[in-house]
């Protein structure tokens, strides 16, 4: 986080927890598109998204998880919210192995399933000031980027697991959502 | 991405308890799905503690109702299993007190509900307190006493005016383990001598040639040669089934409800060269058949259909020996399956009567003149027992009971009943039918 991203924070300013779009909602479909020129909005947006994964509390978050359909990413797997990590237009260059991983979602709240991804991974994208950096992922880090990345596309985990649980989960959430209207 | 759920011993079993009560979930399913992203030494504690729990669930309930001031969101159904692990680590399990609590109440920040540290600690301290009291007011309530729900007492009571405490006692019990050694492969004493040799406390049950129990439950996989089939897990109730088809070489024979398959081995490990036609209705439970012919080297026939559904399955041909291990309210394992009591309610009964009479009516008429067909549950319920039996040969004057010798459990009316514990056997009913 930025010396002056910390300093609204203080101050309890600028700093927006966004509403996170939930399973089965037609936006999380949406294909988000590449970011061209990385402005002062982008850069906000992304101190909010980190922001609004840390109140959740989630461990990454993808922009079209709160409507906005760019390609970025945020994420921080620590413990102690030490290791916050922006991914703009990330790619996966290189995929190994295959490991099982029980995974949940800030969009499908309260599913843990097991889920079946590369074991590791090494993906490429570019920071906030622009600049192109590549990452070797392994663990829990792997099959986060792996998660959100496929967000950007438009995927949820849920598309992984059995449709009769899919469709369990759906029904759990349209009933929870229209309680809460 | 959701921060992962972590995972621990009373977490998992929290997790696991919720989702039986309050989503009616099979606790075995959901339990081997929690294991698996457990570490290995946090295994045992949470399987104890879901079927502990679960098995005193009217029990603990009724205590913890009396500690809560108001009762728990639907939303905290894992809190309020937690209480129900924490009382049941204080009144049945060697931990010590302190740690049970504070464990406990630790596991509430691993499930994300800090919040109910205190909530947790106070229960738990006041059940300490208050225990002597608490322990004599539930005592009043039958349900709480007996740990089973009303309307199953009430059903016990009524088909079993003297016994009904006796069975209610039984089913409480920690199950014992029985397996049934694979003749095909050895003889009983000469698998005892392996057991002993593996350092596996075991007898010989009188009444099953070819039962063995053990003194104390062990993972399959120490039971010497089980990966190559030289035994299989299977109470000795149900190991008699086999005992009553009076098998012998060249014949064709249906089990009808067959997944697991344990009665199929069981069949095909006397005469493993007889034609076996194992159906079930469940496509993923006909699968666990599959696994177990393979590992014992078996053959049969499996095919996925509702037996009733006669046209679709069978190609025209009689059968010497007809078994229907009927689907049934399982009221005669409720201590192998605890969940029993939570996860069944009052109508299911007449539901699944009326299941096994169309499974009678449909498959009767398949089997050869001189064949027999023996109708089994492990239900202790007269509805689907003697009664099923009963109302059968009514509407059936072609067809007779046989008195089977040496008699399998009590002689009832009609077949024969084994009430659960009897024996140190799990409840089964057994009825051999054939035609006059
Ligand atoms: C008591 S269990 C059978 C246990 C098995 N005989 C053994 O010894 O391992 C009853 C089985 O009947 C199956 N079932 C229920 N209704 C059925 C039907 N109409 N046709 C065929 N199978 C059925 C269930 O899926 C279940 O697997």
């Amino acid at each position: 986080m930025t010396r002056f991203g910390q300093l609204f924070n203080l101050l309890g300013l600028f700093m927006a927890l966004l509403e996170i779009l939930h399973f089965p909602d037609q936006r999380l479909r949406k294909k988000a598109t590449a970011v061209t020129e990385i402005t002062a909005k982008i850069r906000q947006l992304a101190e909010d998204m980190l922001e609004t994964m840390y109140d959740a509390p989630g461990v990454g978050l993808a922009a079209n998880q709160v409507n906005v359909q760019k390609r970025l990413v945020v994420i921080d797997v620590s413990e102690d919210k030490s290791s916050p990590l922006i991914f703009i237009n990330p790619e996966i260059i290189n995929k190994q192995g295959e490991r099982e991983h029980e995974e949940g979602c800030l969009s499908v709240p309260e599913a843990y399933e097991l889920v079946t991804r590369a074991d590791t991974v090494r993906v490429k994208a570019l920071d906030l000031d622009g600049v192109a950096f590549e990452l070797d992922a392994d663990e829990l880090l792997a099959t986060c980027i792996q998660h959100e990345i496929d967000h950007l596309d438009g995927k949820l985990f849920v598309d992984y697991i059995s449709n009769l649980k899919r469709q369990r989960i759906k029904k759990r959430l349209e009933k929870q959502f229209k309680q809460q209207r | 991405m959701a921060k992962p759920q972590k995972h621990t011993a009373r977490a998992s079993a929290a997790r696991v308890i919720a989702e039986v009560i309050q989503k009616k979930h099979s606790l075995n399913g959901v339990l081997t799905a929690a294991l698996t992203s457990l570490p290995d030494n946090d295994r045992s504690l949470c399987q104890q503690l879901c079927y502990g729990v679960i098995r005193w669930q009217p029990q603990l309930e009724a205590i913890s109702q009396s500690l809560l001031t108001k009762s728990l969101r639907a939303k905290d159904a894992d809190i309020a299993a937690l209480l129900l692990c924490g009382i049941y680590q204080l009144r049945d399990m060697r931990v010590p007190a302190h740690a049970a609590i504070s464990e406990t109440v630790n596991a509430c920040k691993t499930l994300g509900k800090p919040w109910a540290t205190g909530l947790l600690n106070a229960s738990l301290r006041n059940y300490q307190r208050q225990h002597d009291e608490i322990e004599a007011k539930i005592l009043q309530q039958e349900s709480a006493q007996y740990a089973h729900p009303d309307w199953l007492i009430q059903r016990f009571k009524q088909d079993w005016p003297e016994q009904w405490p006796a069975i209610l006692e039984a089913n409480n019990l920690q199950p014992p383990m029985m397996i049934r050694v694979n003749k095909q492969h050895g003889s009983r004493q000469d698998y005892l001598t392996r057991m002993a040799q593996a350092n596996i406390d075991a007898t010989a049950i009188e009444v099953c040639s070819e039962g063995v129990l053990l003194d104390t439950p062990c993972d399959v996989f120490q039971l010497p040669g089980f990966a190559d089939g030289d035994a299989s897990v299977q109470d000795g109730a149900a190991q008699l089934v086999a005992q009553l088809l009076d098998l012998k070489p060249n014949l064709r024979i249906l089990d009808a409800c067959a997944a697991p398959g344990g009665k199929t081995c069981h069949i095909l490990e006397q005469f493993p060269d007889n034609q076996m036609v194992a159906l079930d209705i469940d496509p993923r439970r006909l699968l666990q058949i599959k696994q177990n012919t393979d590992r014992l080297k078996l053959n049969a026939e499996l095919i996925a259909s509702d037996a009733v559904d006669v046209d679709n399955w069978w190609d025209g041909q009689l059968f010497d020996r007809i078994l229907i291990d009927a689907p049934c309210s399982g009221t005669g394992v409720i201590r192998r399956h605890p969940d029993i009591k939570l996860l069944r309610r009052p109508d299911d009964i007449a539901t699944l009567a009326q299941q096994q009479q169309q499974l009678l009516n449909k498959l009767w008429p398949l089997l050869k003149p001189d064949g027999v067909l023996i109708y089994t549950t492990c239900s202790a319920l007269k509805q689907e027992n003697e009664e099923q039996v009963a109302s059968f040969l009514q509407y059936h004057p072609e067809a007779q009971e046989n008195a089977i010798s040496p008699t399998p459990a009590e002689r009832r009316s009609f077949g024969y009943q084994r009430l659960p514990g009897d024996n140190m056997l799990d409840g089964f009913y057994y009825a051999s039918l054939s035609h006059r």
